[in-house]
């Protein structure tokens, strides 16, 4: 008699226990009999929205800095983003760290030798001799004391991938403060961009601050690959000028330097990188862009574009065809060689997770970035500001490995140049998408025009690659390369567009990229598309579950269990 | 940096380092600001040289210390890529010191000092940076506390290398971490792991001889 009741007890705890899809369609009024489950229960509500911490879109820090204005004679345009550039750094690299009063090279931060500009050879009015000196600077660091990251620079809420850079030699410290992380505003990714004239006697030496080796190849620029030296221990000494370790030049160890010279007879947009192990040193940040501008009188140049964007000011040849000029330097990044170096401390280590762990074949474009940031805070530096019926030069830079098909919508633009190199105007092109394949090179003609071709009006229009990976960070859209050509009129007084869609506060939360806000959630009012919430067991299925588990577990204890215990050891 | 640079100006203090070697550039040399002298050569920042901590009557005694930087100094420590020749070095409480920072390398290096009174030290801290290979020297006057001092060089990633080490006051209050030859590291690196017998055959014994005890103690 018990064994009959075990077995029917057995039979309909399982048939309440098991899940619907098991159970033939014959039995299944029963099991939703046992379970109750056939009523109307309410799925889970909606869970209330936490943003997290957001911060605020613009900070607002030096409004000061936006306005137009004339510094050591220099004339700087105005910058109307929410961050500009520091007008004391352009105007200190415009006449070199060598002519500038001390007040104006403490506000740069620069190095008394960082940009040493002099001897005016063709007498036109401008300096010749240019003497540039870059210092290479891990940014969000591992440091073996604490878990911060050190010194930051975020390229997007809450992320903080490690970095190298070259940075313009400067002094003191790499903070902003003891207590303010954020890495001195000349550490920063993209490597700054280079500008010299043609015809000038550049030397760009490299003081190899890292822990690794680096070179300088100067990619495009026109350039000996060696030239001479009288050194004390070598008449003639052979100088390797390539930045190739395999072919013309030892690297640059750490404490060491290394001088490159060269007078670049062609103009045009090209790019500078280090090549040691380029496939980990250039992806991580070792990599600029190098402007050669024409010949003309009187032609002192913004030799270093830190953090490029906007050239506060551009050089004659420039200013004879554009109203302003922007350097746009795109990079993607896979975020686990950028892991790499924030996990250990010792440099053995970190060389070998990054030359032999660390395989490339394997990579996946996880972050992508417009000057170093990606969305949001690409609209805090990285907006192509414009007024309507000008026209706006845009030199840009894929410093990354993804081919990058640029869009800018409400305006088709012309590719002026490709590789540092004049296109015929006969043979220029005009369209909506430019594609640029990794290294490359592309100037176009943004021309504001309103006539349905080239401009289609005013607005805040996105500037995107429409590879749609780049649309987002690390999968999460919107972010990546995102930027927009603004005009003036939609731009508010502290240089933030003023938008007529969503609002923005989600994506100045880190939450949002860690994916733990639901994305439609800040506009949509009746809150019917957040996160679902937990819903409870149902708890006669629950029940009949322990209920069939406790039976089988008694009848095998009973089959199989000892009588007597027996004693242990 | 710029927040650096406002404070060294709020604080008036005088400024009399030199530069050690002539340098191609003169431009700046010797020009000095509130707070902070700079040169092509490098620079000196919050010297101090005759202002008293308020717990010292008068300076106890002048000390010396040269300090030699560069990547050679990191070769006796594996792991590490720039240090100073000495980690730690001892002063007498309410003396003046005068240090001397020879640069060994083609890149920057900087002796700064934190932690010393506000008053005196805006942010805390005694910086002297020399921009290449040379030297540059500077001065400032400990207070009398038993107080161990971070020295290092903020060039990024110099300290966390190796670029680290301490001035202690008096043998001063502990060891700060990460010092080359001093002190380990909070977060140490992992290493592989190669077994020796010895250390095999100390671990099997001692295994052995608790799992005896074990048994002897707890059997009926």
């Amino acid at each position: 008699m018990k064994r009959i009741l075990f077995v029917a007890l057995v039979l309909v705890a399982a048939l309440a226990a098991a899940p619907r899809r098991w159970v033939p369609g014959l039995l299944e009024p029963a099991r939703a009999v046992l379970v109750g489950d056939a009523a109307y229960r309410s799925p889970p509500a909606t869970l209330p929205i936490d943003l997290g911490t957001s911060e605020p879109p613009c900070a607002n820090e030096h409004p000061e800095w936006r306005d137009a204005q004339v510094i050591e004679g220099v004339a700087i345009e105005r910058s109307t983003v929410c961050e500009p550039d520091n007008p004391y750094l352009v105007a200190a690299v415009v006449k070199g760290t060598n002519n500038v009063s001390m007040e104006t090279l403490m506000k740069s931060g620069l190095a008394p030798d960082a940009v040493v500009k002099t001897n005016d050879r063709d007498g036109d009015g401008d300096p010749d001799d240019v003497h540039i000196k870059l210092e290479v600077v891990e940014l969000n660091g591992h440091s073996p004391d604490t878990p911060e990251l050190i010194p930051r620079f975020p390229i997007a809420p809450g992320i903080e991938p490690g970095f190298w850079v070259f940075a313009p030699k400067s002094f003191g410290m790499a903070t902003r403060s003891l207590e303010d992380l954020r890495a001195n505003p000349l550490f920063r990714v993209p490597s700054p961009s280079i500008r010299v004239e043609q015809g000038d006697h550049v030397s760009v030496t490299l003081e190899n601050t890292h822990y690794l080796p680096h070179t300088i190849h100067f990619h495009g620029v026109d350039h000996p690959y060696h030239f001479f030296l009288d050194t004390p221990d070598v008449k003639d000494a052979r100088v390797g000028n390539d930045g190739v370790p395999e072919t013309d030049e030892h690297t640059v160890m750490p404490g060491d330097s290394h001088t490159y010279e060269f007078t670049p007879r062609h103009a045009g947009t090209k790019f500078y990188h280090c090549h040691v192990q380029p496939q980990a040193h250039l992806l991580m940040g070792l990599q600029g862009m190098f402007v050669v501008e024409e010949n003309r009188p009187d032609n002192w140049l913004e030799t270093l574009n830190v953090g490029a964007g906007q050239v506060r000011h551009p050089s004659i040849a420039v200013r004879e065809q554009y109203a302003s000029e922007y350097d746009l330097h795109y990079m993607d990044l896979d975020k686990s060689l950028h892991e790499l170096v924030q996990k250990v401390n010792d440099p053995r280590l970190i060389a070998r997770a990054i030359n032999r762990t660390y395989n490339i074949t394997k990579r996946v474009a996880t972050y992508f970035l417009l000057n170093g940031r990606s969305f949001p805070y690409t609209f805090r530096e990285s907006l192509v500001v414009v007024k309507p019926d000008e026209k706006v030069k845009l030199r840009v830079l894929n410093g990354g490995m993804s081919l990058i098909s640029l869009h800018p919508h409400g305006q088709a633009v012309t590719e002026t140049d490709l590789d540092g190199i004049e296109v015929p105007p006969a043979a220029r092109v005009t369209r909506d998408v430019v594609a640029i394949a990794a290294a490359q090179r592309v100037d176009l003609l943004l021309d504001t025009t309103n006539d349905g071709l080239h401009s289609y009006g005013d607005g805040v229009w996105l500037l995107h690659d429409h590879n749609e990976h780049a649309f987002t960070t690390d999968g999460v859209s919107p972010g990546g390369s995102i930027s927009a050509i603004a005009y003036e009129s939609y731009l508010d007084a502290t240089g933030w567009p003023i938008t007529h869609g969503i609002d923005w506060k989600p994506f100045f939360s880190p939450d949002y990229y860690r994916r733990k806000i639901p994305v439609w959630v800040a506009y949509d009012d009746l809150g019917m598309l957040g996160e679902a919430g937990p819903t409870s067991p149902a708890p006669r299925q629950v029940a009949a579950r322990a209920l069939l588990a406790g039976l089988l577990a008694g009848a095998l204890a009973s089959r199989f269990g000892r009588r007597r215990p027996r004693r242990l050891l | 940096m710029t927040a650096a640079v406002v404070a060294a100006l709020a604080a008036v203090l005088a400024a009399g380092a030199g530069a050690a070697e002539p340098a191609a550039d003169r431009s700046h040399e010797g020009q000095a600001m509130d707070g902070m002298q700079m040169s092509a050569q490098g620079m000196v920042m919050n010297q101090n040289t005759d202002r008293l901590p308020q717990d010292c009557a008068s300076i106890s005694q002048d000390v010396a210390i040269t300090v030699h930087a560069g990547r050679k100094y990191a070769a006796k420590y594996p792991g590490t890529m720039y240090a100073y020749d000495r980690g730690a070095w001892d002063v007498p409480p309410c003396s003046r010191v005068t240090v001397t920072l020879v640069n060994e390398d083609r890149v920057r290096h900087q002796w700064m000092l934190h932690g010393l009174p506000r008053y005196l030290y805006p942010e805390g801290m005694f910086h002297l940076e020399v921009s290449g290979p040379g030297e540059g020297s500077g001065t400032f006057i400990v207070p009398s506390a038993k107080k161990t001092y971070l020295v290092h060089c903020d060039v990024p990633q110099h300290a966390e290398k190796g670029m680290k080490a301490e001035l202690t006051v008096a043998g001063g209050d502990g060891d700060l971490p990460s010092i080359p030859g001093v002190s380990a590291a909070i977060e140490p690196d992992a290493y592989r792991v190669r077994w020796d017998a010895a250390t095999l055959i100390v671990a099997g014994a001692v295994g052995f001889l608790g799992a005896v005890f074990g048994f002897r103690a707890l059997r009926r």
